[in-house]
């Protein structure tokens, strides 16, 4: 846990080192175009860099860390005029929908980076607080720590995480031909 | 157990990319500060001058006509723009950066941010329409008084009564339009309120 004492740019450097790649990833989850995403990611770091002014340990600095760079891209996408006029769906509308078609499904040896392709395609036609469930899932962390970046309750992001890997599984089993033999 | 696999294929898939991963030197944070406060004052500018033609264009009416209605109806437009630049220069300066990005939860903070939309959109006539309308009123008033006083020989009163019946009509069908658009966008916002903490109380 670093000291309260610390200067913002000590604790920048800090989660740079240990989260930098996650926030990049972060930002290509909710902006896929290379040139929006780098002005995304520049404004996620500089959000991170102000926070510190009055971080307070009093949740770990990941979770700082996630809670700032959701909330920048959030308010990012709220604010953006291309991305006001983008629908918006939920987990439970693509399960109801059984998943959003592929343009290709026959292709059984489907490569890895179409595979991240789609990936992003389906989160980023979440709308955001699902699309921060399932980003954090994807990085890797547990219903606890996502419910504590969130908000939501653990039990409901548990049937989230649910949700978002029979949705995945459905997309990309046999490496993207969603089952259809 | 199929779903394990292909979410456990993706999430290694997902680690495995190789972003363009940044650092900003404590001097490029700085500049990057700088330059938003920068776009703030400027994009703030930029409507200030807005109030300011307003402002100049009715004070040149106010010395230009000599009419009550005209100059009244001039400087209650030049009060209205007033009030609105005060308002902006309230309201602008809060909504520079959005605030509470790391004391709230992602739910809170989304919730947080639409409120502040739907509410902004809804108090859009209170501010940016509400305080031209009775300046632009007694202004149209005035300009058909003067029109009025020319000698009965040129005046057509056909074309007077077209010419303010079109101008109001114009004038009321750009309020109306604005606040039906803001209120039917305010509603869409109300919507995703109503979603969000329905999920809130199924989970609480």
């Amino acid at each position: 846990m670093p000291s309260t004492q610390s200067q913002p740019d000590d604790l920048y450097n800090q989660a740079v080192a240990a989260h930098g790649p996650a926030l990049s990833r972060l930002a290509r989850g909710y902006e896929f175009d290379p040139e929006d995403c780098r002005d995304l990611l520049q404004e996620i770091h500089l959000a991170v860099w102000r926070s510190f002014r009055t971080f307070d340990a009093r949740c770990s600095l990941r979770t700082w860390v996630y809670r700032v760079a959701h909330n920048t891209a959030a308010s990012h996408i709220l604010h953006s005029r291309r991305m006001k006029s983008k629908t918006m769906i939920s987990l439970e509308e693509i399960e109801e929908q059984g998943g959003i078609a592929a343009k290709d499904d026959t292709d059984r040896s489907i490569e890895q980076s179409q595979m991240l392709e789609r990936l992003f395609a389906l989160i980023q036609c979440l709308n955001p607080l699902d699309r921060q469930v399932t980003l954090l899932y994807l990085e890797g962390m547990d219903a606890a720590s996502i419910g504590d970046v969130t908000g939501i309750s653990s039990g409901y992001v548990a049937t989230k995480i649910y949700r978002v890997k029979a949705i995945l599984a459905e997309r990309f089993r046999n490496g993207g031909n969603h089952g259809k033999q | 157990m199929a779903n394990n696999d292909a979410s456990n294929e993706l999430l290694n898939l997902w680690k495995s990319q190789e972003p363009q991963s940044i650092s900003l030197s404590a001097k490029e944070l700085r500049d990057a500060s700088s330059k938003l406060e920068s776009q703030i004052f400027w994009r703030n500018s930029r409507e200030y001058l807005g109030a300011a033609i307003v402002v100049v264009a009715f004070g040149f009416y106010m010395y230009k006509f000599e009419t009550v209605l005209l100059r009244l109806g001039s400087g209650l437009t030049i009060a209205g723009a007033l009030f609105m630049a005060f308002h902006l220069f309230q309201k602008g300066s809060a909504a520079a950066m959005a605030t509470d990005l790391e004391s709230k939860s992602c739910v809170e903070f989304y919730r947080m941010e639409l409120v502040r939309q739907r509410d902004l959109l809804l108090s859009v006539w209170k501010w940016y329409l509400l305080p031209f309308v009775p300046g632009l009123g007694l202004f149209l008033l005035g300009m058909l008084q003067m029109v009025l006083r020319q000698p009965a020989s040129h005046l057509h009163y056909g074309m007077v009564a077209l010419w303010f019946g079109a101008t109001f009509a114009m004038c009321a069908a750009t309020f109306v339009l604005v606040e039906w658009l803001n209120r039917r966008a305010a509603r869409e916002i109300q919507k995703k309120i109503d979603s969000l903490d329905q999920q809130r109380q199924a989970t609480d």
